[in-house]
């Protein structure tokens, strides 16, 4: 890696919302039904809300994350992986706060992308009483062509 | 049910462009490659709209869900492996790794129709009185 730049450092880079995200029932029901599956009846959202709403409640927009590590989201991120661990079911009509930060950014050669960036970034849902509902850590790859 | 049993799959038979559109306002992202196929061929990826990666997932979680009906996921691990598009059957799948009184772990997959692996993970569920 000792002839490439190194990448942003954006180690630790707040994440944090601004505002409280809440599973609306009606968007939960749609959001079941275009999977193939039928909303639950005991107030519990679809679990693939642990994504949504984390990324949605963040304090970046994807397009924001993407800018911070320097990078124009029309370059096309990939999701690579993600990683949750769930203390409570996610509830629809309850107000949800995210915290979280980036953990790293590091430059890598691959032989399928050329020169990339893996993201990886932690976050955290909270409920109204201070309660962890879950925590999630996201990795995404950024092909950096400019270097290639 | 016991190690090594596989889970019964779960068939999406045909990704919706329609509701790519609706994911993109789940998740407040409007990536064109979801949404534009003039954009997914303008960056050399074919000529339909690819699905949201948390789609996929969700198609695995239903598979979850029906495997494991009193059961709560507590743990998801995933790598995302390629792409799903428009007009694609998937299929999601698992098999049982470990089993406790009180939790089991499984293996999963979502794979394409007539195509590659679109990704793969681990779960844990804990399984309430699903033993019982």
């Amino acid at each position: 890696m000792e002839d490439l730049p190194p990448p942003p450092d954006v180690a630790g880079l707040s994440l944090d919302g601004a505002e409280t995200y809440t599973i609306e029932p009606e968007e939960n029901a749609r959001l079941c039904r275009s999977t193939g599956a039928e909303p639950a009846s005991d107030g519990t959202a679809h679990p693939i809300y642990y994504y949504i709403a984390t990324q949605v409640g963040m304090g970046k927009t994807v397009a924001g994350l993407c800018a911070a590590c320097d990078f124009d989201i029309d370059d096309g991120p990939m999701m690579v992986g993600s990683q949750a661990a769930f203390t409570h079911p996610l509830r629809i009509d309850t107000p949800y706060r995210v915290n979280g930060s980036i953990i790293s950014l590091t430059r890598k050669r691959s032989r399928k992308l050329g020169v990339m960036d893996l993201l990886e970034y932690r976050l955290v849902l909270v409920d109204a009483n201070g309660e962890e509902a879950l925590a999630c850590t996201n990795t995404w790859a950024l092909p950096r062509k400019e270097l290639a | 049910m016991k190690v090594g049993d596989p889970l019964p799959t779960f068939t999406h038979d045909r990704v919706s462009p329609d509701a790519m559109r609706e994911w993109a306002t789940f998740l407040r992202d409007d990536n064109p490659i979801h949404l534009d196929p003039a954009a997914v061929a303008a960056l050399g990826l074919g000529d339909r709209v690819i699905n949201q990666g948390p789609a996929n997932l969700a198609y695995v979680i239903n598979m979850l869900h029906a495997a494991f009906p009193s059961g709560t996921i507590t743990g998801l691990s995933t790598r995302f492996l390629g792409n799903v598009r428009a007009g694609d059957c998937v299929v999601a799948g698992g098999t049982i790794t470990s089993l406790k009184a009180d939790e089991a772990e499984c293996d999963f997959e979502l794979r394409v129709v007539d195509g590659e692996p679109a990704l793969a993970g681990t779960a844990t569920i804990a399984l309430n009185q699903q033993l019982s």
